[in-house]
């Protein structure tokens, strides 16, 4: 199997880790989930291969805010390692149910959420009701990021 | 081993003496009367390992000149040098060629050899083929035989065109300047002082002392710091042969080894040495300022004694600081207080000028400061400080005398927290590990737990190096002691606003779990940096810094204390971040070679300066003009211009300077680097690169890449010159019309030149060529100018890189064409910019 995910993110990178722990220490993901944090992300690439974390849900719960790239010494860029791991777990379809119907209800109502409750509501401010969404562009949009090779949308 | 020998011609009875050839006519082949002699060296498997040493050794005995010729296994060793000595007796060598490592290391052990054997030293020359050839092409043994054979033959080459040259003795001055204060310069001071010289310690603050002054016990033995330092201190004071100045800069230097003449700027002090240091004056003075002594922590006046055990220990006036500092007296408080009448607001700054011999730089270090690190919120949480603010908090003589107490309400803190690796190891701030941090906060937080040993403490660390002796010892005491270990640094701090507590968010690595400690006070241990101000004394002594900033040491191994400049001496943490232990065994070593220098009162200088032909001469003064140290002298009315000997440093910066070839270098003349360039493009010269490199930086760079092993492409054979400023349009078109791919001239950065700027030189030179190859109609990328430091191996090797992938883009048609072109411009000695 070629690993494709070093051609998004270069693997040398993370050979400059010290596991200080700066990442995970400021993660605020880390705070409130068992999320899998940056630092030991970067040990499992390291040390059992980039596969493990692919196959691990946790890698799903970060927020890609930033901060952990912020803080490290040694300006590794962890969220485009994310962003890479994720786009690999994608492909091999190991995405998280939950973000699954999130998707495909984007793809099918051009929202992200079930809007008919926010209509009522509207309607009892006497606000009108949202307009509709473009879903055929939104639809092309994701076509375009490529999710559809990933996702049926 | 198998010799190659020659038997058929007989011994000449002298050196032979080479004509100055004009450029344009270098004479195909050397006379019958060269006796070459060819040593090529395996350096154990370095070399031998890669290249085939046997194929080259023959190879290079099919050179014209060449009588004998062998491989070894170390030709440096014992042996492999009297081997060269005795066949320069028995088989009457008068020219040597050993191909081994870089000259930079072993050509005066050769030139010694040599000379023992009656043969002038100048008639050796080596060919790097293992900084430059075997390290660097490690997994290519075809090609790297290849290159070994093309280095040997270009030096062969040079050596053919050789001259003996006599080394001109200069007295040194029995006199040594030391920069710097710190106990580095401290103890060279005393040590040369005690050998019977005259030394002058030029110490920029008010007194001497450095960072030992501000710690207030020093690891691993846990000693008061001032209690062993202040005697040595006081010593420097009286000591009959150490002439100390203080509140002083070194400004101008001029010279060179053994005879410096040095310009310091004595700064006012404003109060004589009469000053008893009674202190009756700073009651009276209404000028506060934050005392940089304590770090800030407290607050002294504008009349002041650095700290309580300065030496001298006169009071001096911060003028920017003091109501009079417009020049007129505004307030005479202090005046009117001492009874000594020691204030003397007339008091101005001084230019003195100093001879010496030798210079010990020992300029110290800076501690880095995290502001920068705005989750640790130093500098916006009182209870944030760093490990130099700590000293002084917990040191008898400090802002709380002695008492551990956390800045925001003074209450001595239950918890406090050391947070490792600030500043160091991190591609934000520095790099490197700063040596001292681990055992300093092992030494702190024993002495919290001696004096108050229910306070818990928590060290957050990523490794701890205890490496030095008797540091293992301490880090198990500390442990002992119940400190605890954690390992992972905080992300984050955030500050309670009620309690001015501190809670640290992190990850402890070893357990792979998320902590939240509320800490009472937290301590970041910083990191050491070279001085802002490094720079002005690199420049003045011509020092070469290494990638991280510190000055930087002629051999990292066999010249620890010494720099590329002769005479000068490097001692203390100015050299790199280090103990005190460490830096007072530098000074040490510093001064003993300081002191070689001065016990012998005379030193060699290399015989390598310029030469004016004053037939040739036309007085028109250009090379003049460019010499950086005013050495060429004459005029229209002499009808010509020299050069004055002892004050040529050898950069040869004005040789191409002068139209009408009247210039040149001894041993490095125009004929022999002319040979050298031709040599090296005798072979499929299309794929070529010819670099010019200066011996101080960019010669220096490519054995860096060696001595790191970066690979790069093999096809680029490098000539050595003094400067880059050495480099004569002359030869780039030698080498183009001879058919090379591509050629680099690399030197010095552009403030780094070793011969003061002559490099402008070389950017104005190398830019005219490329104008001329534009209007041309030749692709300027074939010649390429570099900046190329000791320090940037990995950057000489991406330049190669870069330009061996612009040689892809020539034809062996577009090389011809292009050497046509140029060669229909030229008319005898071409380019003289
Ligand atoms: C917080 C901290 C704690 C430490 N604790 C320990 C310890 O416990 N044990 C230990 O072994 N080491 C310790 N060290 C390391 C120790 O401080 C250094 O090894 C030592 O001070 C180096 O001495 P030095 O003379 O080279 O430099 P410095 O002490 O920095 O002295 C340099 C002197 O040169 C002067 N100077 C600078 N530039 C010029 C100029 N251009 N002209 C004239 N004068 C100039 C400066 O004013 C200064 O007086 C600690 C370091 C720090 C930062
Ligand atoms: S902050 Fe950077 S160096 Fe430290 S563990 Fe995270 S990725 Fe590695
Ligand atoms: S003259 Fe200056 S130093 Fe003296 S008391 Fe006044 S302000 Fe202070
Ligand atoms: S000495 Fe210790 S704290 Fe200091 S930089 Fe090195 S590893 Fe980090
Ligand atoms: S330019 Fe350089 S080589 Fe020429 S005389 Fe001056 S110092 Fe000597």
């Amino acid at each position: 199997m070629t690993i494709k995910i070093w051609k998004f993110f270069q693997r040398e990178q993370l050979f400059e880790c010290y596991q200080c722990a700066r990442c995970t220490g400021s993660c605020p993901a880390m705070e409130v989930a068992p999320a899998l944090g940056p630092r030991e992300t970067i040990l499992i690439c390291l040390n059992q291969g980039h596969d493990r974390v692919v196959e691990d849900e946790k890698l799903w719960l970060c927020c890609t805010c930033n901060v952990c790239e912020d803080r490290c010494p040694q300006e590794i860029p962890i969220c485009d390692l994310l962003v890479a791991l994720r786009n690999s777990a994608a492909r091999r379809g190991n995405i998280p149910i939950r973000l699954g119907m999130a998707i495909e209800l984007l793809a099918k109502t051009g929202r992200s959420m079930i809007v008919h409750q926010l209509d009522e509501m509207r309607a009892h401010h006497g606000l009108a009701p949202l307009p509709p969404a473009p879903v055929d562009e939104v639809r092309d949009i994701l076509k375009k990021t490529g999710l559809d090779e990933v996702i049926e949308i | 081993m198998p010799r190659f020998h020659d038997h058929t011609t007989d011994l000449p009875e002298e050196v032979f003496q080479l004509k100055n050839i004009d450029e344009s006519s270098v004479s195909p082949g050397p006379s019958n009367d060269l006796r070459i002699g060819v040593y090529v060296c395996h350096c154990g498997k370095n070399i031998g390992g890669t290249v085939r040493c046997e194929e080259v050794a023959e190879y290079a005995s099919t050179l014209p000149g060449v009588v004998l010729s062998s491989d070894s296994l170390y030709t440096c060793s014992e042996p492999g040098q009297e081997q060269i000595k005795s066949d320069i007796r028995e088989h009457g060598l008068n020219r040597v060629v050993v191909a081994s490592c870089t000259p930079r290391l072993h050509e005066p052990t050769f030139r010694a050899a040599c000379e023992s054997a009656g043969l002038n030293p100048y008639l050796l020359e080596m060919a790097n083929i293992r900084e430059h050839c075997s390290w660097v092409h490690l997994h290519d043994k075809d090609a790297a035989t290849e290159k070994a054979k093309d280095l040997v033959e270009m030096a062969v080459g040079r050596a053919t065109r050789l001259t003996p040259q006599f080394e001109l003795t200069v007295p040194v001055n029995r006199q040594a300047v030391v920069i710097g204060g710190g106990v580095a310069g401290i103890q060279a001071a005393l040590d040369m002082a005690d050998a019977g010289y005259k030394v002058y310690l030029i110490e920029k603050s008010g007194s001497i002392g450095g960072r030992m002054a501000q710690i207030d016990k020093t690891f691993p033995t846990m000693d008061c710091s001032i209690c062993i330092l202040a005697p040595k201190m006081s010593e420097v004071g009286r000591h009959p042969n150490i002439t100390l100045l203080t509140l002083s800069e070194i400004r101008e230097v001029s010279g060179h080894i053994g005879n410096f003449k040095l310009k310091v700027l004595k700064k006012a002090r404003y109060v004589t040495n009469e000053c008893t240091a009674c202190g009756d004056c700073i009651e009276a003075c209404p000028q506060l300022a934050p005392d940089e002594f304590n770090a800030g922590l407290s607050i002294r006046r504008a009349v002041y004694l650095p700290f309580a055990q300065a030496v001298p220990s006169t009071f001096m006036i911060d003028m920017d600081l003091c109501l009079n500092s417009a020049g007129i007296v505004a307030c005479d408080r202090c005046f009117q207080a001492c009874a000594h009448k020691c204030i003397n607001f007339a008091d101005k700054d001084q230019w003195l000028e100093i001879e010496a011999g030798t210079v010990v730089v020992a300029t110290g270090v800076d501690v880095y400061d995290p502001t920068a690190l705005t989750e640790l919120g130093y500098g916006r949480f009182p209870n944030v400080i760093t490990t130099l603010e700590f000293e002084r908090l917990i040191n008898a003589g400090g802002p709380s005398s002695g008492e551990l107490i956390r800045p925001s309400d003074r209450r001595r803190p239950q918890k406090v927290a050391f947070l490792q690796c600030i500043g160091s190891r991190s591609k934000r701030s520095s790099p490197y590990c700063s040596n001292v941090c681990c055992m300093n906060t092992i030494k702190d937080a024993l002495l919290i737990k001696e004096h108050w040993p229910d306070t818990e403490i928590y060290v957050f660390y990523i490794d701890i190096r205890a490496f030095g002796k008797g540091f293992e010892d301490l880090f198990r005491r500390a442990r002992g002691e119940g400190v605890t270990f954690i390992r992972g640094i905080p992300g984050e701090i955030i500050e309670d606003i009620a309690t001015d507590n501190l809670t640290l968010l992190g990850e402890n690595t070893l357990l792979g779990r998320h902590y939240r400690y509320t800490m009472d006070m937290v301590v970041l241990s910083v990191g050491i940096r070279p001085r802002k101000d490094s720079e002005m004394i690199q420049r003045l002594f011509n020092l070469s810094t290494d990638t991280d900033g510190f000055y930087m040491e002629a051999h990292p191994k066999l010249r620890p204390v010494d720099t590329t400049t002769g005479g000068v001496f490097l001692a203390g943490a100015a050299e790199g971040a280090k103990d005190i232990k460490d830096s007072v065994t530098q000074a040490s070593a510093a001064a003993s070679r300081a002191n070689i220098l001065m016990s012998r009162g005379e030193v060699k200088v290399p015989a390598i300066t310029s030469r004016i032909d004053p037939e040739k001469c036309t007085a028109c003064g250009l090379c003049a003009r460019v010499c950086p140290y005013h050495a060429i002298q004459g005029g229209k009315e002499l009808g010509y211009y020299q050069v004055v000997e002892a004050a040529c440093q050898g950069c040869g910066a004005c040789v191409p300077e002068c139209r009408f070839g009247a210039i040149d270098q001894t041993h490095f003349t125009e004929e022999q680097i002319t040979v050298q360039i031709d040599h090296a493009l005798t072979r499929d010269p299309n794929h070529k690169i010819v670099a010019f490199a200066c011996n101080w930086c960019s010669y220096a760079g490519a054995d860096f890449a060696g001595v790191s092993r970066i690979q790069y492409p093999h096809n680029v054979r490098i000539i050595r010159t003094m400067c880059s400023a050495r480099v004569d349009p002359a030869w780039i078109e030698r080498a183009f019309l001879k058919g090379a791919g591509a050629v680099l001239v690399s030197g010095c950065h552009p403030a780094d030149c070793h011969y003061n700027n002559a490099n402008q030189n070389t950017a104005r030179r190398v830019e005219k060529f490329w104008k001329r190859m534009e209007k041309l109609g030749i692709n300027k990328d074939r010649l390429r100018l570099a900046w190329v430091s000791a320090a940037e191996g990995a950057q000489f090797a991406r330049v190669i890189e870069e330009m061996e992938r612009g040689l892809h883009k020539l034809t062996p048609e577009s090389i011809q064409e292009d050497a046509e072109k140029l060669a229909k411009r030229s008319t005898g000695k071409s380019e003289s910019s």
